[in-house]
């Protein structure tokens, strides 16, 4: 059977557009380690998972009780692939867990499972907070305990050392960010890089006040 | 030319500016009964809207189904346009909208040149470039684990913009509405991938706008082909070849053609035209 000529037209560009889009993806393909580092919202899966599986709609951006979930934008350094998806910036303002609520409200929004529920908030692992000793008030000599009292687990997830230092415990810090938010420091002493990823921040003397 | 902007045209401004008013409110969490953009929604906490191409393309990007809450938010979608065609284009897009409020200048504009005898180009592009612009869309969201189209869309650009003030991106929009200006409705009628998907899903659609044989073709005018936003030659291939109604995906069901008709010969509704019950436009005899 012979296909009307506006049928097979179409599947000729149909087609053709496939497989240039494809050609192009090819190129573009987000690789875990290369693609930019965004903290991401508790229950967010592997970043270039959660790339893919993020539709951009911004509810959770508009769900978050605290504002903490930020809508990305193009920008200067934003990477095209993280347009529209939301982020976590917790030297402006940190996730706090949503303590008042039954469920994250952020993850309750998420229409494609992006964000993906978790059993206990304890299990986010949104980031993992690194002191950066050479800006650090404790580290200096100077009494200061901010991110200590500020942190959710404190103990756990961020305890103190016997000279009343600062360490973080990766394996029961959530990224939350409360304690970058708290650091008394110009620049944050303690921040949160993204899973699997070292703080893009490089201590310098003059950052130290 | 002069651009009627009747009973459908104002209607059509008021559920789109609703709409996007809707997203801006809900993106700042203003409101309760409204919450996302045009990718994925929740209306009135409980109905979860999820836009079909966007679903498709995470599915792609993803390789997973997506959650049962999302697909029936996406079924919603997809029974709407096959019912009602492509209503999204026609009456809730942003870019529709901007689209449409430009043509009012536009209109103007050519008011004036035609007094010096000169004209405003209108360039057209083949329809089908549309699928090639899809095709594009699916592969790449499939190759490289992205929801391509939902990164540069024009629809979502106005609608982050309203909602969370993202505003550099605007640059892509501000090129589709430049571009009108060449070739008019060239984003919708050649381009838009979205709309081509709720082209093909309202191809059946029962809501379409009817031709009253009675008074069709009693002096043929064209101003129906004129309007039409997605060039559709309304008065040739349908008027005037004695169609019941405009039955086509690619017509949005906007009612510029209904508002231009100096006769009431058209109106927007379902089944065959009866005088009486004419949803939009026929006149009482």
């Amino acid at each position: 059977m012979k296909l009307p000529v506006g049928l097979s037209r179409r599947t000729l560009l149909f087609t053709g557009g496939a497989l240039a889009g494809g050609g192009a993806g090819f190129v573009a393909t987000p690789r875990a380690g290369v693609v930019p580092a965004l903290l991401r919202p508790p229950g967010a899966r592997a970043e270039v998972e959660f790339l893919a599986a993020c539709i951009r709609c911004g509810q959770c951006v508009s769900a978050c009780p605290d504002d903490a979930v930020r809508f990305t934008g193009i920008a200067a350094g934003v990477h095209l692939a993280a347009h529209g998806t939301p982020r976590i910036v917790p030297r402006e303002v940190p996730c706090s867990l949503c303590p008042e609520y039954e469920r994250l409200q952020c993850v309750a929004a998420c229409p494609t499972d992006a964000l993906r529920p978790l059993a206990d908030r304890r299990d986010a692992r949104m980031g993992t907070a690194w002191i950066l000793e050479e800006r650090c008030f404790a580290y200096q000599g100077v009494v200061c305990r901010a991110c200590w009292h500020a942190c959710p687990y404190p103990g756990e997830a961020l305890a103190l050392d016997a000279r009343l230092r600062p360490v973080v415990r990766a394996e029961a810090c959530t990224g939350c960010g409360m304690c970058e938010h708290a650091c008394l420091t110009d620049e944050p002493s303690v921040v949160v890089a993204p899973p699997g990823r070292r703080p893009t921040a490089l201590p310098t003397p003059e950052a130290v006040r | 030319m002069i651009r009627r902007v009747g009973r459908s045209g104002r209607a059509r401004r008021a559920t789109a500016l609703l709409f996007l008013g809707a997203i801006a409110l809900g993106g700042r969490a203003e409101v309760a009964w409204f919450r996302g953009s045009t990718t994925s929604s929740e209306v009135a906490g409980l109905l979860r809207l999820t836009d079909p191409l966007a679903a498709l393309e995470v599915s792609l990007a993803s390789g997973a189904a997506l959650p049962i809450g999302a697909l029936v938010g996406v079924a919603i979608l997809v029974a709407v346009a096959a019912l009602l065609g492509p209503v999204f284009c026609g009456w809730l897009c942003p870019v529709g909208l901007l689209l449409d409020l430009q043509a009012s200048v536009r209109g103007r504009v050519e008011r004036r040149l035609l007094k010096r005898g000169r004209k405003l180009p209108e360039h057209r592009a083949p329809r089908e470039l549309a699928f090639a612009v899809l095709g594009a869309a699916l592969g790449f969201s499939w190759v490289a684990g992205l929801p391509a189209f939902q990164l540069v869309s024009p629809v979502n650009l106005v609608a982050w913009a309203v909602a969370f003030a993202v505003g550099p991106a605007l640059v892509l929009v501000l090129g589709v509405l430049l571009l009108d200006w060449i070739a008019p409705r060239l984003w919708c009628r050649s381009l838009c991938p979205l709309g081509l998907v709720y082209a093909l899903l309202g191809h059946f659609a029962v809501l379409r706008v009817r031709i009253d044989r009675e008074r069709a073709g009693v002096r043929p005018c064209g101003h129906c082909t004129v309007h039409c936003p997605m060039g559709l030659r309304v008065m040739e291939e349908y008027v005037s070849a004695g169609q019941q109604s405009v039955r086509t995906g690619t017509c949005t069901r906007c009612g510029a053609c209904v508002d231009a008709c100096p006769r009431g010969v058209l109106s927007l509704g379902f089944g065959v035209p009866g005088r009486r019950r004419s949803a939009t436009g026929g006149v009482a005899a």
